[in-house]
């Protein structure tokens, strides 16, 4: 990349901390560069001054609202027309809002389970620390959160460690180990909870999740793998020793 | 009511040029967002309906104004502004509203809309790219562009 390029995101804010200092740097060194620094911010600014302020007409609203329904002379609208316009407006007004709208937030501990492993899928990496070394992941874990989680090496039984991350569950955080096995991911949410109890599954929206309690965490892993091979995998994790 | 309203009507208005053509547009785009919401994937919804009115005024373009649509193959060939015919900063600075419109309406559309979206609607790289449907790197070459050939044009004297 150019280091034109670069002056023109770094005017546009778009470069992180290092890079931007980088930049910096070397525009220090260049009068070229910090002229053409000078005459992009130049431009931005008129841009912003003279342009970035126009309003839409204020009949162009009504012509709006007559055309999706909103306003009807003749008759009434529909209960479904009121009610598509109203998430319109809602959408149009804010994305969190329409978010809420959508569907009724998650209310189980394993639906809130669930919803962090699919988060962690679609982000750009699952964890927060990548390492299959669970001396590098446990210590990550501690002094951010009050206890850090039992670890395991679980490579030989065909469940290599890929990471940890934080997840907040019910507003509390709390630690998440990635695993995985074959090309599928497996969270593991440890939750501190009081009670003792034999794995159980259920699937939620095509993913399985398997909970059991053991000494005073209750875990959750969540995967898209098949029931048996999820079932193995709590299974291996609940009999591995943590120092192997 | 419909706080991104401004946004779609600044798009539209230098997508096609015309105020009274932007009103078109958005009020087309907002019906197709209306039919539309189903779609809606949840998050960023001012990137959504900025869609929406640009694919309206693409659609406007192709009817009303299909010579400003270049092909991207044209795009690529078109020379950039040489160097040394750059202006001074403070040059820019001083550069009247009216000038500015009439450099930025000279614009082919691909640069104009991306110079738009970035420095009249504010939507930073990630959001220009998703709304455009190009990788960040083409909205970075034709926010270059755009800009370097604004600079020249406000650096020149008038005819």
């Amino acid at each position: 990349m150019t280091d034109n390029l670069l002056v023109h995101a770094y005017v546009d804010g778009e470069l992180d901390p290092a890079h931007a200092l980088e930049l910096e740097g070397t525009i220090a060194d260049d009068a070229a560069l910090a002229a053409e620094r000078d005459r992009v911010q130049a431009l931005r600014h008129l841009i912003r001054d003279r342009l970035s302020h126009e309003r839409s007409p204020a009949k162009l609203l009504g012509r709006i609202e007559s055309a999706v329904g909103l306003r009807r002379e003749r008759s009434q609208p529909s209960w479904g027309m009121m009610a598509a316009a109203a998430v319109l407006a809602a959408v149009v007004a804010s994305g969190s809002t329409w978010l809420t709208l959508r569907s009724q937030p998650p209310n189980t501990t394993a639906e809130m389970i669930v919803a962090s492993h699919l988060r962690a899928l679609m982000a750009p990496q699952p964890t927060d620390v990548s390492s299959s070394d669970r001396h590098a992941v446990k210590p990550w874990f501690s002094g951010r959160i009050p206890q850090a989680p039992r670890v395991v090496d679980l490579t030989s039984e065909g469940f290599p460690l890929v990471g940890g991350r934080i997840d907040v569950i019910d507003r509390i955080p709390v630690p998440t180990l990635v695993y995985r096995h074959r090309q599928h991911l497996i969270s593991l949410i440890a939750i501190p909870a009081a009670g003792a109890n034999a794995p159980e599954r259920q699937t939620i929206a095509g993913y399985n999740v398997v909970d059991w309690s053991d000494g005073g965490i209750r875990y959750w892993a969540v995967s898209d793998l098949g029931a048996g091979d999820l079932d193995n995998f709590a299974k291996a994790f609940r009999e591995a020793s943590p120092d192997r | 009511m419909l706080p991104h309203l401004d946004d779609c009507y600044r798009l539209a208005r230098w997508l096609t040029g015309e105020r009274a053509d932007a009103e078109d547009v958005v009020q087309e785009a907002c019906v197709d967002a209306f039919r539309g919401i189903a779609g809606f994937a949840g998050g960023n919804a001012r990137a959504w309906v900025l869609t929406i009115v640009r694919h309206a005024a693409y659609r406007w373009l192709r009817k009303n104004r299909p010579a400003a649509l270049v092909s991207v193959v044209d795009l690529d060939a078109l020379p950039d502004a040489q160097p040394g015919q750059t202006p001074e900063a403070a040059l820019i600075a001083k550069a009247d509203a009216a000038r500015l419109e009439r450099a930025i309406a000279a614009l082919p559309v691909p640069f104009r809309e991306t110079l738009v979206l970035r420095d009249v609607n504010g939507l930073d790289y990630r959001e220009i790219a998703g709304v455009t449907g190009v990788p960040i790197g083409t909205v970075m070459s034709r926010l270059a562009r755009a800009r370097s050939r604004l600079i020249v044009a406000l650096g020149v004297d008038e005819p």
